[in-house]
């Protein structure tokens, strides 16, 4: 699943042509993905499944414990130039978090329907990245 | 005469212009198989419906199979959640159902949740979300779920008059938008006098969860349908793998009748009772065997289906005490192969034992098989387990829905042969515990007779509506050939019915089976 979230997290860098290796493009993916799931499990379980990934994410990469839900369902995370951290952990982070993320939409809806909620928030990945098992 | 033309013709432009004139109003599948039929066709397109009942009985099952079997890309659903049951924990339960097509959702199928709008604001910004989406959707069918929700929530906030108007406008809208629209919602019977839903609603589903003691059953009832006949009553209802399947209580009584004409006489496989018959039992009759523990009305059944399946034809044994294996490998006993047929295809055995079986839902098991084999003739072994597998409720009405069954199976030329389990009583020959002889064309009674300090075996052709038969009481007994009626007796008795016959001639006989000398 972190090599899927790799590949998730990586797409997205490149469609935002983003190289900003900060806590925002850790958080970019999850970001992405808050309108569909919002549909999905409303705005208050979308929050509720964010809280879940931050708990499971965080027992993993220990910065995410400082980072939060916002009542507006976005990730925040610690200020960097406070608490600094490893560029190398910002970004095993978020692999991390967006692991947790798809794992926990594969328990609630399955595979497929998982795969279908990503196709939709991005339908350029090509047809070979969307694969949990590679 | 010329006058009388025109006036002719004039009607009949007339009854042509108000043939034209009428709307045609097109029927939407409801994907729920047997609904259909109950509906009069399917759901009028266009329609402001309710799906009502109480929590666990199907509503939005229910709502999902609707939505399934009607959703395009071109005509998407629009489905509505409200608080309670967000989108995702819907596809996380409804993805276990065979109709669930994922490939639907996202163009044809689409979800909104409305708990946000509902929850911060008011039933005006519900109505305008849900105005909002519809025309940009244009959805053939829209789903709120549950639509109680809606209404529960915003009575803390609005007045009776206010909730009048909004789903006055609501209906409107929707069905303006030639959008089928479904509320769906948990609500009691007691509600239908006042709450003016009701009265808007152009269609009234109503589910039901019955308990009688340890038994649930669900029912469904179409209470309201505009425009087409449903039809009426109390429906069962079942949840499997399928999504919900309904049993019209018309089941069967819809089909063609096939019997007509000269009816062929069928072999029971046992001569001699085709001879005491009169040839046979009439092709389409429905036959009883009763008789008590042990004399052998398994094995007669066995028989009258190896002898069809001896003759090409198929056969259908729908089992409600012994086990299939049981019966194959008794049969097997008899040089009579089961196995073989049941590979082919040419017979297939229901064992019909699942909780709270309906008549209805054994009738479509049944139905279902004959379509799949084409089978003539059809055992039930046995009425009494069969009414023992029922759901406690179905108890109550078992001879009616029996009597429509073997009306239903009979009427499609089937001819059925039952198995009734009765008690020996030692002064009388009673039927069968239920008073079903009304129901059968032909009733043959066996029963134990005490002869010369041996239970013997004897039966006897009590009724056969299509014919003469023999009034003889024949002694049979079980051998590895089956059930093997004995030759015409040499030695008199009187009293055979009451199990204690008198012997009034000379000892002719030997008895048929040996007696023990030491």
């Amino acid at each position: 699943m972190r090599e899927f979230a790799a590949r998730l997290m990586a797409h997205e860098a490149a469609a935002a042509r983003s190289a900003d290796p900060g806590v925002s493009a850790a958080f970019a993916v999850p970001d992405r993905m808050r309108t569909q799931i919002a549909t999905l499990a409303g705005n208050g379980g979308h929050r509720a499944l964010l809280m879940r990934t931050l708990a499971l994410a965080g027992s993993e990469v220990s910065w995410l414990k400082n980072s939060r839900v916002g009542a507006d369902g976005h990730l925040k995370g610690p200020n960097l130039s406070v608490v600094p951290v490893d560029p190398d952990e910002v970004t095993k982070g978020g692999i991390e978090l967006v692991a947790q993320l798809i794992g926990l939409l594969v328990a609630f809806i399955g595979e497929r329907l998982t795969l279908q909620l990503v196709r939709e928030v991005w339908p350029k990945l090509p047809a070979k990245d969307l694969n949990f098992n590679i | 005469m010329k006058k009388q033309n025109a006036a002719a013709k004039r009607n009949a432009s007339k009854a042509n212009a108000s043939e034209s004139a009428k709307v045609a109003i097109r029927q939407l599948p409801t994907g729920v198989r047997g609904l259909d039929e109950i509906l009069g066709g399917g759901i009028p397109e266009f329609s402001f419906n309710i799906i009502a009942g109480t929590p666990g009985c199907g509503k939005t099952t229910l709502a999902h199979q609707l939505v399934f079997a009607n959703a395009t890309p071109q005509k998407p659903a629009l489905y509505f959640t409200v608080l309670g049951e967000p989108a995702m924990k819907m596809l996380r339960y409804q993805q276990q159902f065979s109709f669930f097509d994922e490939a639907k959702l996202g163009k044809a199928i689409r979800f909104f949740n409305l708990a946000e709008v509902l929850v911060e604001q008011d039933l005006d910004a519900v109505l305008a979300e849900i105005v909002e989406q519809v025309t940009s959707v244009s959805p053939g069918i829209v789903v709120v779920d549950s639509f109680r929700t809606v209404m529960r929530n915003a009575t803390n906030t609005a007045s009776e008059a206010e909730l009048q108007v909004f789903i006055q406008r609501l209906a409107q809208f929707l069905t303006s938008w030639e959008a089928t629209t479904f509320l769906v919602g948990e609500y009691a019977e007691s509600e239908i006098k006042d709450n003016p839903l009701f009265t808007i609603a152009d269609g009234l589903l109503w589910l039901w969860q019955v308990t009688e003691r340890n038994s649930v059953v669900r029912k469904m009832q179409v209470m309201k349908l505009r425009g087409q006949a449903s039809v009426p009553g109390l429906h069962t209802i079942r949840i499997g793998d399928n999504g919900l399947q309904a049993f019209p209580r018309t089941l069967g009584l819809m089909g063609k009748k096939t019997t007509s004409g000269r009816r062929r006489r069928l072999s029971t496989g046992i001569p001699e009772l085709d001879t005491m018959m009169g040839g046979g039992i009439l092709e389409g009759d429905s036959l009883i065997v009763a008789g008590p523990s042990g004399t052998g009305k398994s094995a007669l059944a066995t028989q009258f289906i190896a002898e069809g399946l001896r003759q090409g034809e198929s056969a259908i044994m729908a089992l409600f005490e012994e086990r299939p294996q049981g019966y194959t490998d008794r049969a097997s006993g008899f040089g009579l192969d089961l196995k073989k047929p049941q590979a082919t295809g040419k017979l297939e055995v229901l064992y019909l034992r699942p909780l709270d079986l309906s008549v209805d839902e054994a009738m479509q098991a049944i139905l279902d098989a004959i379509e799949r084999t084409g089978a003539r003739r059809l055992v039930i072994d046995s009425l009494m387990g069969f009414e023992m597998a029922l759901a406690p409720g179905f108890r109550t009405d078992f001879r009616e829905s029996l009597y429509r069954m073997i009306a239903a199976l009979t009427g499609a030329g089937v001819t059925i042969l039952s198995t009734v389990e009765v008690e020996d009583s030692f002064t009388a020959m009673p039927l069968s515990h239920y008073a079903i002889s009304f129901l059968t064309d032909d009733i043959i009674r066996m029963r134990y007779v005490e002869i010369d300090g041996q239970i013997r075996k004897v039966m006897v052709v009590m009724k056969m509506r299509g014919g003469n038969h023999s009034k003889d009481i024949r002694e049979y007994v079980i051998t590895d050939e089956g059930v093997v009626i004995i030759g015409p007796r040499e030695t008199d008795y009187t009293g055979l019915t009451t199990g204690i016959p008198t012997r009034v001639g000379k000892r002719e006989d030997p008895a048929p089976e040996t007696k023990a000398t030491k």
